[in-house]
């Protein structure tokens, strides 16, 4: 299983590759707090794309994001790529 | 991939997102005032042969589009909608079909594994693309941002960047909120604006497709032109020859001329690519459903409302309620709920079967009874003129079978005008529009052209899954077993049909890349069967 640092190397190098041609204001390194919408932009569908790239990457499917991304019924309002990594421990051989 | 390579195309695939022959015929026709607005077409219909295609039972782009790339009903293939979404709580927790969603082979596939090449442009379902294909896919309905790793090779996309004048991603791709307006009522300035804005994005895929087409000539070349799914949504009344005013106003006038500029364009690009192709190729045309008008709306939760089979949910005025509303997605109190519609673009009703004892439901001995009693009362409802409003009604188990048929609809409506429902808290049941829209038809085109095509005029009608075996032929490759389509033995000449016979292969075979997919537990299949459309066809 891997640990979520091992994850959060891994994420990096999917979110540079996923961002490559986008506008981006954004000019720091990718860190655990670093924020998909609040830092990066992110939009609802962006989300979904960057869900089956990571899918992708890291030979992935189905994973129930849903637990992820709501929380009391309700949308989580940003969420961080350390978050992230955390939760796909779980499912990350 | 090498221009060193003699090669040649064989087969030219042309999509026609919602193209009917309604729309067609007339363009093919010399109008007085406007002479023949597709010369090339016109020359295409008269020299080749045509038949009405006939759609998936809900005719709808997902589902139809993955059943022409696979030659299975969707009961098989899986892909009932654009969106797949579930109930969380309240909530609505959404997300899109991809290509890993589909539970059959493509077509793409199909040809690789027999070592040919092939090109698909600007289908759906088709991100993220395959690893295993030989050749080139560039998604359609896959946002700008995103479009170059969803391209298959990713070289490729640097290659359109530096090797196609003009070639502009922005303007190519899916805008999510610009979609969404095909299925929104519009002003008459949106209506010319959101026309408009098509033009260029066809020019796009046409110059991709002209592209690859002339550098790389695969062997199966298909591209899909999707702005007459979308401009028919909006513009009908100034397409259809039955709607069209006597004494049009300014608007009209501006209306008629951009939709006829469309598809003079199109057919510009049509016959690049058929002169292209050269006169060895053969060239087949289809859409995913046809087009009509639909004149009223029914607001079928209201109507299951009244007959006592769905019960509101009480909105709290809280931000969670308001955005449950805006999502369009039905609101419901589950407990008083034993049938609904979740979403418009599904036409269809779910009932609720209680799991266990105790459970919100219909109990499971008395699923059948239910719904004869369900169907009965759908056919019961009449408009303000006395007539039917629904005119069928189908059951999932007849009309989707495969190891997803549950995932379909219980039932799956059939209106009078073919429109979608409405599942709007609002009355009266049943209104009359103010003006035409445009509505999905169960039968769109299928048409073929070229070397060994017969010259034959209308065919009988085909069903939409002999397009995959019908396009494998045409190749000279052998059929699965297991596709549900028949090869056209009228599209053909004698003497082509005597010199090609049928051949008939191994079953397909779907490759999942790696052996991480897992089998879904108890919880994601729930999932998978609560799973939500909500395409937004709005009232």
């Amino acid at each position: 299983m891997a640990s979520s640092d091992e994850i959060l190397v891994k994420l990096t190098a999917t979110l540079k590759d996923f961002t490559q041609d986008w506008d981006n204001e954004f000019e720091g390194e990718y860190q655990r707090d670093t924020k998909l919408l609040g830092d990066l932009g992110f939009e609802s569908i962006d989300i979904i794309q960057f869900i089956v790239a990571i899918e992708e990457d890291l030979g992935l499917f189905k994973t129930p994001f849903d637990k992820l991304l709501m929380k009391d019924g309700r949308y989580v309002d940003d969420l961080s790529l350390g978050q992230l990594a955390d939760f796909l421990v779980a499912y990350v051989k | 991939m090498n221009a060193a390579l003699p090669r040649k195309t064989k087969t030219l695939f042309i999509g026609l997102d919602g193209c009917t022959f309604t729309v067609l015929d007339e363009m093919t026709r010399d109008l007085p005032g406007v002479g023949v607005t597709m010369p090339f077409m016109k020359k295409i219909l008269e020299n080749g042969v045509r038949a009405k295609l006939r759609s998936t039972p809900n005719p709808l782009t997902p589902p139809a589009w993955t059943s022409l790339m696979t030659g299975k009903g969707p009961g098989v293939h899986g892909v009932f909608d654009f969106i797949r979404a579930e109930d969380k709580g309240g909530e609505v927790y959404w997300t899109l079909y991809d290509s890993r969603d589909v539970d059959s082979e493509m077509i793409w596939s199909m040809v690789s594994r027999k070592k040919l090449s092939c090109a698909a442009l600007n289908f759906p379902l088709t991100a993220p693309p395959p690893k295993n294909i030989n050749g080139a896919v560039i998604p359609g309905f896959t946002p700008a941002k995103h479009l170059r790793r969803n391209t298959h090779p990713r070289e490729l996309f640097e290659r359109l960047k530096s090797e196609v004048p003009g070639f502009d991603p922005k303007e190519l791709a899916w805008d999510f909120e610009n979609e969404q307006q095909a299925m929104d009522s519009l002003g008459p300035e949106e209506t010319h604006k959101w026309v408009r804005y098509h033009l260029p994005r066809e020019e796009q895929w046409f110059r991709i497709a002209e592209y690859v087409l002339r550098s790389d000539s695969p062997d199966l070349m298909a591209v899909m032109f999707d702005g007459t799914d979308k401009i028919q949504h909006q513009a009908w009344p100034w397409l259809d020859p039955a709607l069209l005013k006597a004494e049009p106003s300014e608007h009209d006038r501006l209306m008629r001329e951009v939709v006829l500029e469309y598809f003079r364009n199109l057919d510009h690009y049509i016959e690049t690519l058929v002169t292209l192709a050269g006169p060895e190729a053969q060239v087949f045309f289809a859409s995913d459903h046809g087009f009509t008008a639909s004149t009223e709306v029914l607001r079928i939760n209201a109507y299951l409302e009244d007959l006592g089979y769905l019960k509101w949910a009480v909105s709290d005025g809280s931000d969670m309620a308001m955005r449950r509303e805006a999502a369009n997605f039905a609101n419901l109190d589950w407990s008083g709920t034993t049938a609904y519609c979740r979403t418009p673009s599904s036409n269809g009703i779910h009932i609720r079967v209680a799991e266990k004892p105790g459970d919100h439901g219909v109990p499971p001995e008395q699923y059948d009874a239910f719904r004869d009693k369900l169907i009965e009362d759908l056919k019961k409802l009449r408009n303000e003129f006395g007539e039917p409003v629904v005119v069928d009604v189908l059951k999932r188990d007849e009309w989707f079978p495969g190891q997803h048929m549950e995932r379909a609809c219980d039932l799956t409506l059939v209106l009078r005008d073919n429109g979608f429902v409405s599942i709007r808290n609002l009355r009266p049941v049943v209104v009359q529009r103010p003006h035409a829209a445009g509505t999905h038809h169960p039968d769109g085109v299928f048409i073929a052209y070229g070397k060994g095509i017969a010259k034959a005029g209308e065919v009988e009608r085909r069903k939409i899954v002999d397009v995959t075996s019908t396009l494998l032929y045409s190749l000279g490759t052998s059929i699965p077993s297991d596709l549900e389509g028949e090869v056209p033995q009228a599209f053909f000449t004698p003497e082509w049909w005597a010199e090609h016979p049928l051949k008939k292969g191994a079953r397909t075979r779907l490759e999942r890349e790696g052996s991480e997919r897992e089998d879904m537990d108890a919880g994601e299949k729930q999932k998978m069967i609560e799973q939500l459309q909500m395409l937004g066809y709005m009232e």
